[in-house]
């Protein structure tokens, strides 16, 4: 799973890192470090909690390329995508 | 469009006992999601209302059309010049900011954690040797906030007292004590900055006057802007959010209950807390002429963002008149929203989460004392005095 930082709407909230401190790392104004974020599977449900935790909105779940990986995934079983 | 609601004069607003000014407000839900108020500052002038939590966060984080340039401090002295960053909007907002987040940042409030721990301890254990009642904000809500706050400005408690009596003159008195008071913490932060100028002691009003903007020194009216501000901002609201959160649990036996025995659950408990017991209102000034979602906001218009209102709309919150300590998804705006969401939030934060743990830690079970109520008003920001508990 990704999470795409907003980072022109963070406003130092701080909420996702109060939830993943180890997912979501912060500058020195307490504001979101740029760049979006690549989760490990095991870290996927404490992630999603941190970004719905944005009162700006500004963490957004991006489940398409998981999408787009799993259906290369199973196309590839099945002999190559189609 | 136009509709008889205000926050200091609609039923459940006034002064009274056990008030519950914030259940009062959320009646507004039942009107259209913006309408027009007549009368709904301190001054009497109108405002038009923003009810739904998504509509403030679109007038929040717009600040090209909603400004938050109004003076507020300086009008009640008939000057004009800005709290500081409050009343200043993008881009001057952000130098300014910029130069503050990093003192009060998640990281940095860490490093307070154990002070305001000892300082919550001491108070208590100071309650609990000769007594088994107190009122909880002259005895522990106001002396542990404020003089955390009070510390982090450098400045000793001794004149804690005074101060508190001039924030609750500025916030809640009537004009001719609101501007002595007004003018009694100009004089006091006008001086502070120029001790700390003469002779710096590494407090806040040290680096205020050893700071640096653009590659200039800050001004005097610019340290004044926020000297102001952070000393307006300290003294109220963290006593009033332990105030209401206590009030709720000496009511609530079971949440008390709950949170006691599993101290784990203070934090998310105290978010749910802030949703439901919000106090302030942010109020934006237009910047043109705006047609918002079919209301005809002019030039100059005053906007009202409650906090109390968002965090009650049915929209964003499930049941949200129910006070569910275990809410998980609480996006609550009891901080605000855009640019000057509260720069003090994560101190103050920790301070309500430690002063609830160390209170239910030490206190047995507590109600509010027989024969008394705590008063509650609503109005510019929502209040809770006198709040009288008893255990045994």
């Amino acid at each position: 799973m990704r999470i795409i930082v907003h980072k022109n709407k963070c406003q130092g909230h701080a909420r996702c890192w109060a939830q993943a401190p180890g997912i979501f790392n912060l500058d020195d104004e307490g504001y979101i470090l740029p760049g979006d974020i690549e989760v490990a599977e095991r870290d996927e449900l404490l992630a999603s909690r941190g970004a719905r935790s944005c009162p700006e909105r500004a963490l957004e779940i991006d489940a398409t390329a998981d999408a787009l990986l799993t259906r290369l995934l199973f196309n590839q079983a099945r002999g190559g995508v189609k | 469009m136009v509709r008889d609601f205000s926050l200091f004069t609609s039923p459940g607003m006034q002064r009274m006992p056990n008030g519950d000014p914030h259940a009062a407000v959320a009646c507004v839900h039942d009107a259209p999601p913006i309408f027009y108020s007549p009368n709904n500052t301190r001054d009497g002038r109108g405002t038009w209302v923003i009810t739904r939590a998504k509509d403030q966060r679109r007038v929040l984080q717009d600040t090209a059309t909603f400004s938050s340039h109004r003076s507020i401090f300086a009008s009640a002295l008939g000057e004009n010049w800005p709290m500081i960053p409050l009343e200043l909007d993008p881009p001057a907002h952000g130098v300014f900011r910029s130069l503050l987040n990093p003192l009060f940042s998640p990281k940095r409030v860490m490093v307070l954690e154990p002070v305001i721990r000892e300082r919550a301890i001491t108070l208590i254990d100071r309650i609990l040797a000769p007594s088994t009642s107190c009122d909880v904000m002259k005895n522990f809500a106001f002396p542990f906030a404020v003089s955390i706050f009070l510390g982090f400005l450098g400045l000793s408690d001794k004149e804690l007292d005074t101060f508190v009596g001039w924030g609750r003159d500025l916030l809640h008195g009537e004009n001719v004590k609101r501007t002595a008071a007004a003018l009694a913490i100009l004089g006091f932060i006008d001086e502070l900055a120029a001790m700390r100028r003469k002779e710096p002691a590494g407090d806040f009003m040290s680096f205020a006057v050893g700071a640096q903007v653009n590659g200039r020194p800050l001004t005097d009216e610019e340290v004044r802007g926020i000297g102001v501000l952070l000393f307006v901002a300290g003294l109220d609201t963290v006593a009033t959010a332990i105030g209401f959160d206590l009030a709720h649990l000496a009511r609530n036996l079971k949440d008390q209950q709950l949170l006691r025995s599993e101290p784990d659950r203070i934090g998310l408990a105290s978010e749910e807390l802030l949703r439901a017991y919000s106090t302030v209102q942010m109020i934006r000034v237009a910047t043109k002429d705006i047609d918002f979602d079919g209301a005809p906001i002019r030039k100059g218009d005053y906007i009202s963002c409650a906090t109390m209102i968002a965090n009650r709309d049915p929209e964003e919150f499930e049941c949200p008149n129910t006070i569910d300590l275990a809410r998980e998804d609480n996006r609550h705006t009891a901080f605000a929203h855009g640019p000057h969401r509260c720069l003090g939030s994560h101190l103050a934060r920790r301070e309500i989460v430690i002063g609830l743990e160390e209170w239910l830690s030490r206190i047995p079970d507590f109600r509010i004392k027989e024969g008394t109520a705590p008063i509650t008003f609503g109005g510019h920001v929502f209040g809770i005095e006198n709040l009288i508990l008893e255990w045994s």
